[in-house]
């Protein structure tokens, strides 16, 4: 018996996308489509899917089981906890329009971790079993308590492979703070919403915090390697900022990565920004505009790379099975297994947008603490259901084996996961951003082709990046 | 180039293996032969198994070594160098395939000396990755996983790496293969061509290609470790961007595909002028057969390539990939930058032709 597990889907510009269910894929003429259609294949149409392994003969073993192991590369089951997003304190000091977290002020009481929630974290880690381990700190702002910091990081010693990531608005640089810093398994991560302008208008509000940031921002990049400090914008879409302006603040301080996320529906977000529950075309076209604008950007000047993350994570996907971990768009998508968020009061989320979720007073979806485990029923019960594999519409769809599953998001914007996937805003999203890359796979320019290779840290540019069958 | 035999007198009867321990204060194992006397090319050694005495190399180049003493023959074996990453058993000169290339012809007579390369293993240096080669192993495919799993049940510390032909290997080894020990072992199998009559042709084997995917299925159930090997040749340069295809689209499961050039011995010595592929006038279908396995996530590497010889864009794929022991340079490469980096040539390489093709980076 032989089978053709193939999806199509109608592109715009690329003709009859076909994407068989291991992720292999070809651009269709009407014609070939239309003798699949009505079972009145060619010769050389058998022959191409043959040799493209889109019809496996499965009394052949050796076919079928390369199909097998290929449709296994697209389910990567993660199985040991290696990444622990750790909130030591809520408080911040800063008040920022969009805040995702719903802070706590600066000098609040009762919102960081006690003595208590600090050994329980640092037993849990004497627990793992690996030799990897990372683990980001988030806030409020976690430098205010260095102190805790420290504490995890000295008990990460026995790990052979660590990184520890502080997520910092870098409004205050103390010698205590630079000293942590300095170690070299040590990376910042900051935010940067595009010129002085934007980033003071969205967080930094008065002129000498956003100074502050800036000559703060400078002094990290400076002091340490490329690749140490990185930045995040946080984009309004209804008022984004200009494509070129946020472009250029980032080249020019030597920060080569750019992930442009819109605002999220989470936190005081929510109460401020009500129209960030659907993203809409003018986010998705802006969007395009950015990546098409960094294709050019890195033509012209070759001496760098930029990128956009996110582009370049769902890139990666297509072409690369398995070898990307990213939590926010994978399949199946298991939570509280491999990475987990300990918040200020010791209790266990298994996203950070779980966590908001919580905070903002919409849904509890902890699924344990600390100090007693996170194996619970409420656990159970998310993972129950975070896999794109069995959802009717998922498997219809030519992107399945790239896209992912995300039930956070889905509880966040309609308080329910079972709405009909293509009606999700997490669907949308990513049939266009898979459209929009698929476009880009076929153009012929050279500038295109230059981007994506690098993109896919190719060391050299494929004439093609994508099969036509007419 | 260094000697992996040297000539030897000693009173034993039996030839017998022993690490040799040049150097005292070292605690003495079961089959440490010590030092007991030395000159500049030589010293003299007394095992449990006998005395004896090696010519040719300073003591100091050879301590740690586990060799085999032959008292017959007069000679002393190095099979584990101490301190090199080129140690490679050759368990038999048999072969069931007679490749076109074959750098090491086959013999038609095979002698068992597995309890010996057993011995030899059990006393390797931590963490040793050890080669084994032929031949063909798998024609005693018996001897050849029985010996493996000692050593590996014995040897925690020590990994395998066995070239075959995978024309041997049948549904009752998967049980065996899936065990945990194997994870230790991985397996670098020739593929030389997609098209299986241009594989047969070049293995002189009708049939070896149909039999070699068998093998694979069999692997692939086995969670075996491949690595994937070619050779580049006039007669399938061309075909290597559809054997790019093939391998991405149908062999995801190898760990590496090693491109390797051809080695100036064996027959391709005789044949050199008719299979010899110069990648320096068209690296074309070697650039468009790395592009595709670069670009679907499948690890490539280039073997025996010169890093002169190559792009600038594939240069970090061409790997230090020739043993030491057979390894030579150019004159011209004492000025290169990334010599260290660099496989050079085999020690028998026509002297001309690589002084001729050597650009100092």
């Amino acid at each position: 018996m032989r089978i053709t597990p193939l999806r199509l889907r109608e592109h715009p510009l690329v003709g009859t996308l076909c994407v068989n269910d291991t992720g292999r894929f070809f651009a269709a003429s009407p014609m070939f489509v239309e003798r699949l259609a009505s079972d009145d294949l060619a010769v050389e149409d058998e022959q191409f899917l043959e040799r493209e392994g889109h019809r496996v003969c499965v009394d052949d073993r050796f076919a079928r089981l390369t199909h097998l192991y290929a449709l296994s590369e697209r389910v990567v089951q993660p199985a040991t906890l290696d990444y622990l997003i750790l909130v030591p304190t809520l408080r911040c000091n800063l008040s920022c329009s969009y805040c995702q977290v719903s802070r706590a002020g600066i000098r609040q009481k009762g919102f960081d971790w006690t003595e208590d929630t600090l050994s329980a974290v640092l037993r849990q880690l004497d627990k793992l079993p690996g030799n990897r381990i990372k683990i980001e700190f988030q806030g409020g702002e976690p430098t205010l308590r260095p102190d805790l910091i420290r504490a995890v990081i000295e008990r990460c010693e026995r790990f052979a492979e660590r990184q520890f990531v502080i997520c910092t608005n870098l409004q205050v640089l103390t010698d205590e703070i630079l000293a942590i810093f300095d170690r070299p398994d040590v990376f910042i991560s900051t935010s940067l919403d595009g010129s002085a302008q934007t980033h003071a208008q969205n967080r930094t509000a008065d002129t000498a915090t956003t100074d502050c940031f800036f000559a703060n921002l400078k002094r990290v990049i400076e002091r340490y390697p490329a690749g140490k400090v990185s930045a995040l914008p946080t984009i309004d879409p209804e008022s984004p900022p200009d494509i070129d302006a946020l472009i250029d603040s980032y080249a020019a301080l030597g920060l080569d990565s750019i992930f442009l996320r819109p605002i999220n529906f989470q936190g005081f977000a929510r109460k401020r920004h009500s129209g960030s529950r659907e993203q809409g075309e003018a986010w998705r076209d802006y969007y395009e505009s950015a990546v098409r604008r960094i294709i050019q950007r890195n033509w012209r000047d070759k001496s760098r790379i930029l990128e956009e993350t996110y582009f370049s994570i769902c890139l990666r996907r297509i072409f690369h099975p398995g070898a990307e971990r990213h939590v926010d768009l994978r399949n199946p998508n298991p939570m509280g297994i491999d990475y987990i968020v300990v918040d200020h009061d010791g209790a266990v989320y298994p996203t950070d947008e779980a966590r908001m979720l919580a905070r903002s007073g919409i849904v509890d979806l902890s699924i344990g603490d600390i100090a007693t485990g996170w194996n619970s029923p409420a656990r159970a019960t998310l993972n129950r259901c975070s896999t794109n594999q069995f959802d009717p519409a998922c498997q219809r769809c030519a992107y399945q084996p790239f896209c992912g599953r995300d039930v956070v998001d889905d509880i966040a914007r309609y308080g329910r996961i079972d709405l009909p996937r293509t009606e999700t805003e997490f669907c949308r999203r990513h049939l266009r951003i898979f459209d929009f890359i698929f476009e880009l796979i076929y153009s012929d320019d050279s500038a295109v082709r230059y981007s994506l290779a690098r993109w896919l840290r190719l060391p050299a540019t494929p004439e093609r990046f994508g099969v036509t069958h007419q | 180039m260094i000697p992996l035999s040297l000539p030897a007198i000693s009173d034993a009867e039996r030839p017998f293996v022993a690490r040799l321990r040049s150097l005292a204060a070292i605690d003495r194992g079961e089959h440490d032969a010590l030092l007991i006397d030395e000159d500049e090319v030589g010293g003299s050694y007394a095992a449990a198994d006998g005395l004896f005495a090696i010519d040719g190399v300073p003591v100091a180049q050879l301590d740690g070594d586990v060799v085999l003493v032959q008292p017959r023959s007069g000679r002393v074996e190095r099979l584990l160098r101490a301190g090199s990453r080129h140690n490679t058993l050759l368990v038999t000169e048999r072969c069931d395939q007679l490749c076109v290339m074959c750098s090491q012809p086959p013999k038609k007579t095979h002698v068992d000396r597995f309890d010996y390369f057993e011995q030899a293993c059990l006393l390797a240096e931590p963490e040793s990755l050890i080669g084994i080669s032929g031949g063909e192993p798998t024609l005693y495919k018996e001897r050849l996983l029985s010996m493996v799993e000692r050593v590996l049940t014995d040897r925690p510390d020590v990994q395998f790496h066995i070239l075959t032909n995978a024309q041997h290997f049948d549904d009752d080894d998967i049980h065996r293969l899936r065990q945990p020990l194997y994870r230790r072992v991985s397996w670098g199998i020739p593929l030389y061509a997609s098209n299986a009559s241009l594989h047969d042709e070049i293995v002189g084997k009708r049939g070896a290609c149909l039999r070699l995917f068998e093998s694979f299925a069999i692997l692939l159930a086995s969670a075996a470790r491949v690595e994937l090997r070619t050779v580049l040749l006039k007669s399938n340069a061309n075909e290597l961007p559809a054997l790019a295809q093939f391998i991405f689209g149908k062999l995801r499961f190898i760990e590496v595909w090693s491109l390797m050039q051809l080695e100036n011995t064996g027959f391709a010595k005789g044949r050199w002028r008719d299979l010899r592929y110069n990648h320096r006038s068209s690296f074309e279908p070697i650039a468009q057969a790395l592009d595709l396995m670069n670009l679907n996530g499948v690890a490539a590497q280039l073997f025996n390539f010169p890093r002169c010889s190559v792009p600038p864009p594939y240069r970090q794929l061409a790997v230090a990939s020739i043993s030491d022991w057979k390894r030579k340079y150019a004159p011209a490469c004492a000025t290169c930058r990334e010599q260290e980096l660099c496989t050079g040539f085999f020690e028998w390489h026509p002297s001309n032709e690589a002084e001729a093709e050597v650009t100092p980076i």
